[in-house]
């Protein structure tokens, strides 16, 4: 094997080396406990999905913009306890979000 | 008028004394040798009860006289008295915060404020005899309770959700007598609602301050 192969074979290896440190990354995740998202604010790479759980014992949705200003992008409900949802997000941006039953709780999506 | 009323809060004065003197006379340690009472008092898990009901009395009291105000059309003492219930709300949303962290105080401070909207719904409602915005008011004060009892739960495992539930809607009961009350003008009946529904906020500060308590009990020890 030539020096032109091993720089090919090394080349290969890293990128099979960065697809799976990339797959092993974990999911994004937001808990909602205490009504309260955590983290509330959350930067992610373009392509990232998050996911939503509830971890209180009530409904709480996840509904974009703000309460004076809905985007429209998306409005799930995580209807109790234990219930999640996921959001892919694909263009950079800032995309904010709340609780529509709870107005005062809101969270941040950073995408760059 | 001015001196028949001094001469009559001096009478309450008087009543009010000498029912101390003979409660302290009959209590059971008085004039013994028994330790004094701030060996117990005086701890951190007594200071967080008695703060708890303190805080939640005076609620009560303060939500009573804001509404007081309103039924009587007395709108310098109604901001006056709102002004000082909102005080009160920051001060209980900063009892919870002191516990449970700045985040929780923040989510705990609009939610505690909300229930207090429906309240001024239900009071307007009943000033304009608006049944309509009276039952909306209590519908949503009764969905108010399960959100107090799911969050308190949330923050403390001890504080299972419908028990809370169930306590904060005798609170929104007893407190719908007290307005029911001062509105058909009636303020015998209005004060003794207003000390009952005071005296029930024993039933939620208690239990609150037992289960923190039981939840952190080396930051609340005796």
């Amino acid at each position: 094997m030539g020096a032109r192969g091993v720089i090919g074979a090394g080349s290969a290896l890293a990128m099979v080396v960065a697809a799976l440190v990339a797959s092993a990354e974990p999911t994004p995740a937001v808990n909602i406990q205490v009504f309260q998202f955590q983290p509330s604010a959350i930067d992610i790479k373009p392509g990232t999905a998050i996911t939503w759980t509830n971890r209180d014992d009530i409904e709480h949705t996840v509904t974009s913009g703000d309460p004076e200003h809905r985007t429209g992008r998306f409005d799930l409900r995580l209807p109790g306890r234990g219930t999640t949802t996921t959001v892919s997000f694909s263009e950079p941006g800032v995309y904010r979000y709340f609780c529509d039953r709870h107005p005062s709780m809101r969270g941040e999506i950073r995408v760059n | 008028m001015k001196k028949q009323i001094l001469v009559w809060m001096g009478a309450v004065s008087v009543v009010m004394l000498t029912g101390c003197t003979q409660s302290m006379a009959q209590s059971p340690g008085h004039g013994t040798m028994t330790p004094p009472m701030t060996t117990t008092s005086g701890t951190k898990a007594a200071q967080l009860r008695a703060g708890l009901n303190n805080l939640f009395s005076e609620h009560v009291y303060l939500a009573g006289a804001a509404t007081n105000a309103a039924l009587g059309g007395r709108e310098t003492e109604f901001k006056a008295a709102a002004g000082a219930l909102d005080a009160n709300s920051v001060a209980i949303s900063k009892a919870i915060g002191s516990v449970y962290g700045e985040g929780a105080e923040k989510a705990f401070l609009p939610l505690w404020r909300r229930h207090i909207g429906f309240v001024v719904d239900y009071t307007v409602g009943v000033a304009s005899n608006d049944k309509g915005k009276q039952d909306k008011a209590v519908s949503d004060l009764v969905g108010y309770t399960q959100d107090f009892g799911a969050f308190l739960s949330s923050a403390n495992p001890n504080l299972p959700k419908s028990v809370v539930a169930d306590l904060v809607k005798h609170h929104v009961v007893t407190l719908k007598d007290v307005i029911d009350a001062q509105a058909s003008k009636d303020p015998a009946r209005a004060y003794t609602a207003l000390r009952t529904a005071a005296g029930h906020m024993q039933m939620i500060a208690d239990p609150l301050a037992e289960a923190i308590v039981k939840q952190f009990p080396d930051k609340f020890s005796g």
